[in-house]
């Protein structure tokens, strides 16, 4: 009997190394789901920007913030959810191209501002190989 | 043997940047700082992203910024990303459409030759 996982969680501080440890976490997650590889391509990259962004902002303010991670097994997909506690997140760093990456690598996503302060992020995936065709 | 992340290799007069393994908004500084020096070393430069598994935005924007120096400075800037499936980041360039933006080739040697003849487009 091969068990498979239906949840991982994971509070890092939201610092620039951990957002490989973040990545490498859900990736490991969607194999044991034996999601095909182009949509763990896809959740891998989407995650990667959704921590960069708390981590750079967590950064911006000299103060060492939480990254959470959760990721769940729905029916069909799997619904990821990225908090950066205790901050909003403000301008996006870098190029900008982080949330219309988010957007087009996800079935769906949703930007949420936190009554406590901070932002979460909830990203769905679905299990199937459905190729991406909408640019940025 | 296992290649360094970011290994800079400036024989032949031209500025050739490998990029090995995964790289994110934690390695960006580093090879921003290594892109930066290799344009103002004044020598076409090649960011070969032949061996890099994985990269994000954060990596993009360093990337695009070496490209507007080496527009500024006329001087060629081309990256190496192999065709179809032979490249696991050649995703990212073409989710943000950014494909046509660069001047790319398939191999490391054509990559030098357009950077020697000043391609940057």
């Amino acid at each position: 009997v091969t068990t498979v996982p239906e949840r991982l969680g994971l509070s890092l501080p939201a610092l620039p190394e951990n957002v490989l440890v973040a990545r490498q976490a859900v990736t490991g997650f969607c194999e044991a789901l034996a999601f095909p590889v182009a949509v763990i391509e896809n959740v891998r990259l989407a995650v990667t920007e959704a921590c960069a962004n708390v981590v750079v902002h967590a950064y911006a303010k000299d103060a060492v913030e939480h990254l959470e991670l959760d990721a769940t097994a729905v029916p069909g997909g799997v619904v990821v959810v990225v908090c950066d506690c205790g901050r909003g997140v403000g301008d996006e760093p870098g190029a900008g191209l982080g949330l219309p990456l988010i957007d087009a690598l996800t079935d769906a996503y949703e930007l949420e501002a936190l009554e406590a302060g901070g932002t979460r992020i909830t990203m769905r995936f679905r299990d199937d190989d459905a190729r991406i065709d909408a640019s940025v | 043997v296992t290649e360094e992340p970011i290994v800079v290799d400036g024989h032949g007069g031209v500025a050739v940047i490998r990029v090995h393994g995964e790289h994110d908004v934690a390695t960006a500084p580093a090879l921003r700082a290594v892109v930066q020096d290799a344009i103002a070393g004044a020598t076409p430069v090649v960011v070969d992203l032949s061996g890099a598994t994985f990269i994000d935005s954060s990596v993009l924007s360093v990337l695009l910024s070496g490209l507007r120096r080496s527009r500024e400075a006329d001087r060629g800037y081309v990256l190496v990303l192999p065709a179809e499936d032979g490249a696991p980041v050649r995703r990212i360039f073409e989710v943000t459409g950014l494909i046509p933006v660069f001047a790319i080739r398939p191999s490391a040697a054509d990559a030098a030759t357009a950077a020697t003849a000043g391609t940057n487009t």
